[in-house]
Order: C-alpha cells, then sequence, then structure tokens
C-alpha cells in the first residue's frame, strides 16, 4: 500500500504543467534521436546536459530520462523500416526489417508501440518495488564493497559493450585514468594538468562524451554511406484481432525478462533484447516463423528494450552506481543538480524519485500516442539528407560545448576527443567503458583510499568483507572462465585450422 | 602501454603516501600498472589472431576537426556567425555532394537557431 501511496504522491509532482512539458519535450527529443542516423541517447543527453542548468531539477531529470526511453522507441521505427539501429534496435532489425520486406511495415510498428508500452508499465511497477528494497540494501554497503561492485560494472560493461573483456577493461582504465587529470579532492595536488590552468578542474565531461560519441559517430557516418531500404513509406497501422492476440503473451514475457535483465550491471536493452528473443525462439507458439517476419520476433524484443531501459534506473537510483554509459551521464546529471543518488536519495528527495517513477508512465503514454497514430508523421524525418543533418549536429555539439563554462578553448578538447574517439571507434574499441571509468574513477578512487585509511592499509578488507569478497570471487570465477575459453578457442583452431 | 606509462611516470611526481595513508599519486600509478599489464596481455593475444586491415578515412576527420577548431578561432577573434559559416563550408567538403546554396540556406538556419537560443533561452552565445 505504501507503494501506491508513493505513486500518487509521485504523480502529483509529474502531473503538473511544467513536469507534463520536459517530460513531452524528452519524449519528443528521444523519438526524434531514436529515428535519426549520426544521435544517439548519449550524444543527445551530453549535448543537452548544460542545458539543465537552467530548468528545475525535476524537470531536467524527467527530461533527460524521457530522451533515454524515448530513444528506443524511435529506435524501433528505424530498424523495422529502414534497417538502420542506431541506438540499441539490433534486434529488431531481424524480424521487424523482414516484415517490411513482405509489406507488413505498419503491423511492425504498431507490434513495437504497443508491445514497448507494455514493457515500460510492467518495468515501472518492478521499479516502484524494488527500488526501495534494494535502497535499504545499499545502507549495508561499505567503502570497499562500493570498490567492488564499480569493478563488477566495470567487467560487465566491458565485456557486453565490445566482447572482449581485455578490451573493454583497457578503455574503462583510459576512463578512470583521464578522469585523475585535475585537482586531487583529498590533498589539493593538481594532477596530470600539464600546468594548464583550464585543466586545474578536470577535463569536462561533456567534452569527453560529444568527442568521443557526438563527432566520432559523425565521422563513422561520413565514411560508411549508409544505404538505403526498400521501404516506400506507405504503412497500414490497424492489426487483425488474430494478429493482435500474438502480441500479448510475447510482450509479457519480453517485459519479465527485460525487467530482470535491466537490472544487472552491465545489462540494458541489447542483452534484454537478444534475451527475449531467444526464449520466444524457444517458447513461443510460432517459434517456427521467428527469424523470417513474425510477429512476435517483433513483441518481445520491443518488450524488453523498453523494460530494460527503464529498470537500468534501478541501480543507480538505489546504490548510485550507473550500470551501463547512458546511466554515467545520467549520474552527472544528478550530480550536476547537486543530488548524490542512493539509498538516501529516496528518504531526502522522495518527491523527485517517485516523480521521476511516475513520469516514466506518463512519458509511456506520450510515447505510445507518438509512436503508433502519429508514426507516418515522423517517418518523413528519413527525408532530411545527412549533407544538412551533419553540419547541424555538429553546431549543436559546439554550442553544448561551449554553453558549459562560456569558453571556447573547451571546443578544442572537444575536437581532441573526438580524434580520440574516431580512433578508437575504428579500432572497434567502443568508448562506452571509457566513458563509465572516466565518470566513476573519481568516485572508485575515493572509495578505495576510504577503504585502505579504514583497514589501516590492508588489501584483506576488499575480501573478507562478506560483500566485496563475494564480488570480487564473482569477478575473478568470470576472469578464469574468460581465459579458459581463450585458450580453447585457440587451440581448436590450431587443431582445425 | 603507452597511455599507462605516460599516466605512471607522471604519478611518481606526486606523493605515493602509505597504504595506510595513500597520497595522491597512489591510485594513478596503481591503475597504470594494471593498464600496462593488460596492455601486455593484449600484445600477447595479438600474437594467437589473424592481422585485420584497418580503414582510416583521415580526409574526414581532417576536415571535421578543422572545421571544430576554425569554429572556435573565429568566433574567439572575429565572431560566432561567422565560425558557423566557416564550419558548415568546411564540414560539408567531408559529405558525398558539395552544394554552396545548400550550405548558405543551412549556415542561415543555424544562425537563426543561434538567434532564438540566444534570445529566448539566454544562452550568452558571441554571435555578432
Amino acid at each position: 500500500m505504501d507503494v501506491l501511496h508513493n505513486l500518487a504522491f509521485g504523480f502529483e509532482h509529474a502531473l503538473t504543467l511544467q513536469n507534463l512539458l520536459f517530460c513531452a519535450i524528452g519524449c519528443t527529443v528521444g523519438t526524434l534521436v531514436g529515428l535519426l542516423p549520426g544521435l544517439g541517447p548519449l550524444a543527445t543527453i551530453s549535448l543537452l546536459l548544460p542545458l539543465t542548468y537552467s530548468i528545475s531539477t525535476e524537470g531536467a531529470l524527467i527530461m533527460l530520462a524521457g530522451i533515454y526511453y524515448g530513444a528506443q522507441y524511435g529506435d524501433s521505427v528505424s530498424a523495422i523500416t529502414m534497417k538502420i539501429p542506431h541506438a540499441s534496435s539490433i534486434v529488431a532489425c531481424i524480424d521487424g526489417y523482414q516484415m517490411t520486406l513482405k509489406g507488413k511495415t505498419g503491423l511492425a510498428l504498431f507490434t513495437a508501440g504497443v508491445s514497448s508500452f507494455i514493457g515500460g508499465t510492467v518495468a515501472i511497477v518492478v521499479l516502484s518495488f524494488l527500488a526501495p528494497s534494494l535502497g535499504e540494501v545499499a545502507f549495508l554497503f561499505g567503502p570497499a564493497d562500493y570498490c567492488a561492485l564499480m569493478l563488477v560494472g566495470f567487467v560487465c560493461v566491458s565485456f557486453v559493450t565490445t566482447g572482449s573483456l581485455l578490451n573493454g577493461m583497457a578503455m574503462c582504465l583510459i576512463g578512470v585514468l583521464l578522469g585523475q587529470i585535475g585537482t586531487d579532492v583529498t590533498s589539493g595536488a593538481q594532477r596530470f594538468t600539464l600546468d594548464l590552468d583550464f585543466l586545474a578542474d578536470g577535463v569536462g565531461l561533456v567534452s569527453v562524451a560529444l568527442g568521443c560519441f557526438g563527432i566520432a559517430e559523425i565521422t563513422k557516418n561520413l565514411d560508411n554511406r549508409e544505404e538505403r531500404s526498400p521501404f516506400n513509406g506507405k504503412i497500414h497501422l490497424i492489426p487483425t484481432w488474430a494478429e493482435f492476440k500474438r502480441i500479448i503473451p510475447s510482450a509479457l514475457r519480453g517485459s519479465v525478462v527485460g525487467s530482470f535483465l535491466g537490472i544487472l550491471p552491465g545489462g540494458g536493452p541489447v542483452i534484454a533484447q537478444f534475451g527475449a528473443y531467444a526464449i520466444d525462439k524457444k517458447f513461443s507458439k510460432y517459434k517456427h516463423e521467428i527469424g523470417s517476419g513474425a510477429i512476435e520476433g517483433v513483441a518481445g524484443q520491443a518488450a524488453a528494450d523498453e523494460a530494460a531501459a527503464r529498470t537500468s534506473f534501478i541501480p543507480l537510483m538505489s546504490i548510485g552506481i550507473p550500470e551501463n554509459a547512458v546511466m554515467a551521464l545520467m549520474l552527472a546529471a544528478f550530480i550536476v543538480k547537486g543530488i548524490q543518488p542512493g539509498p538516501n536519495m529516496i528518504a531526502s528527495h522522495p518527491e523527485l524519485f517517485w516523480g521521476l517513477v511516475a513520469s516514466m508512465w506518463v512519458g509511456n503514454c506520450f510515447l505510445l500516442i507518438l509512436n503508433v497514430p502519429l508514426v507516418r508523421y515522423w517517418l518523413s524525418v528519413f527525408k532530411i539528407p545527412y549533407a544538412v543533418l551533419f553540419p547541424s549536429i555538429l553546431f549543436f555539439c559546439c554550442i553544448g560545448t561551449y554553453s558549459v563554462n562560456h569558453n571556447l578553448d573547451d571546443i578544442f578538447i572537444t575536437a581532441v576527443f573526438g580524434f580520440i574517439g574516431y580512433v578508437f571507434m575504428r579500432l572497434e574499441l567502443d568508448a562506452a567503458p571509457l566513458m563509465l571509468g572516466f565518470i566513476l574513477g573519481p568516485m572508485l578512487e575515493e572509495n578505495f583510499r576510504r577503504a585502505l585509511l579504514l583497514s589501516r592499509g590492508h588489501f584483506t578488507a576488499f575480501l573478507t568483507r562478506p560483500i566485496s569478497g563475494t564480488l570480487l570471487g564473482l569477478i575473478g570465477i568470470f576472469i578464469v572462465w574468460q581465459v579458459a575459453a581463450f585458450f580453447w578457442q585457440s587451440r581448436n583452431v590450431t587443431a582445425h585450422p | 602501454m603507452t597511455i599507462s606509462l605516460v599516466f605512471g611516470l607522471g604519478s611518481l611526481r606526486y606523493s605515493i603516501g602509505q597504504f595506510s595513508n595513500p597520497g595522491p599519486g597512489l591510485f594513478p600509478l596503481l591503475v597504470s600498472c594494471l593498464l600496462f599489464l593488460i596492455g601486455l596481455l593484449t600484445v600477447v593475444r595479438s600474437r594467437f589472431i589473424k592481422p585485420v586491415h584497418l580503414d582510416f578515412n583521415l580526409k574526414n576527420i581532417a576536415l571535421i576537426l578543422l572545421s571544430l577548431c576554425g569554429f572556435a578561432v573565429i568566433s574567439e577573434h572575429l565572431n560566432m556567425i561567422a565560425g558557423i559559416a566557416f564550419m558548415v563550408f568546411c564540414a560539408s567538403l567531408a559529405g558525398t555532394s558539395y552544394s554552396v546554396v545548400r550550405n548558405l540556406k543551412v549556415t542561415a538556419g543555424l544562425i537563426a537557431i543561434g538567434l532564438a537560443l540566444q534570445k529566448l533561452l539566454g544562452l550568452d552565445l558571441p554571435l555578432f
């Protein structure tokens, strides 16, 4: 009953005219960036981060969250119609695009929209019940446990985003080292600043994010010269009753899978989609059709995608640890507004927590309207030539960087990180772990130093505490498994070249 | 490995302290050592993997970076409107097609957006 009371309290805040407006803006911008090539939720949130200085805390966070989960909806549309997944909807390309080839684009878009709505709704229920309970567990965490938890996040994100633990961990550690640039909070010493005054406060988060994601992504798109799909722009949205009945069970299965996988460190929409797709292939009544344009192939993954996007807020808001790069940027947004997410946040800022949760359901309704009855209008976005689009994105990158400190020098830093991001992208090294390391690095150092101080310099403190010991044990097992898998593969390749 | 050496050797300039009372150099030194180890493992691993051809298109990234730096320099010494025009015309060279008329339209549109951000949102943009 407490949860219902709290949700009602949250709706009081989410349904104010100002917050409704920010929610609508977030959902609309999110859908747009999900559709457009060259921009994703990461780049957009980093782009809009400086603008949040001038708006209320609730409004800013509601808008940024709307961009994130709105982008999942928009991304499905571009994946289904054009086979271009920009943010995360990789699985939607399989059956969704097959449906487009069969002339069933409208049905695929309807399925994705309704399933995403179901996924979002289930995830909000999970979020409402689980986040406060997890927040209470977080009170048991000491500095050593936080260190271990952050390391688990690094390992999971590294493996999931790059597919190679070594590459991902290298990127994470580079991010951690970049986060060391600036003034050490404990001793006041200036580290790695090269005696440059503008580096005393460290490298700007927005410069790193826009460089590694915005600029690098634009250049990659310019290199690739994307191909266009056979989609002719004509759609018929309304399904038959028989088709509609096929959507619901698959969407519910996907919602449960997505809600669970979204909570895990390193989880999130991509893994959730694959998980839901695999379960549909195993248990669906129409499993033989999946892969060749089945409704279930779109419904389950779309629901899982949206559910995971919502539940990935749980670790951030209850423990204060972001589980992926977008959540790391959301953490930065909380910090910009002077709020430290974690177990105390729910008690000290209930209006913010419950307002955000309630706004997610309001946003879900906005997105359903935007992506089902109005989807045909969004499709006209594909007519904008990239030659017009990319100078505009560059302009917004420059304005976004400049407006943080009103310093044009920051644009040079963005350019440097643009080059670094491009090189990493060409080397097939994902910049997401770097971003996570960059944001969590200072927090990791602070907890690491605190844990050593408390244990009088004994590293055994990391192993003897039950939580950190268990988490570090899991990391150890995972690393051993990875090493064994590598040598097993190498042996097989040598034996059967 | 180069990055780890830069940060690792750099961290030696700061106090390392003791484990019971860590100095500002300890944490970056430990992270650099770990990164160096990962670099070594990557080198060893590369001995077992087939080489892959890398596709770098230096022209596009150079044009994009030039347009960004040009935007900053021109905005600093002249004004942001000239900076926007330079950025659009320079960055468009990286596209598949080049049209002066289209670039003029895009520039005009972006200047209008800049003005809107300045006048409506109160952003302090040095447009003039």
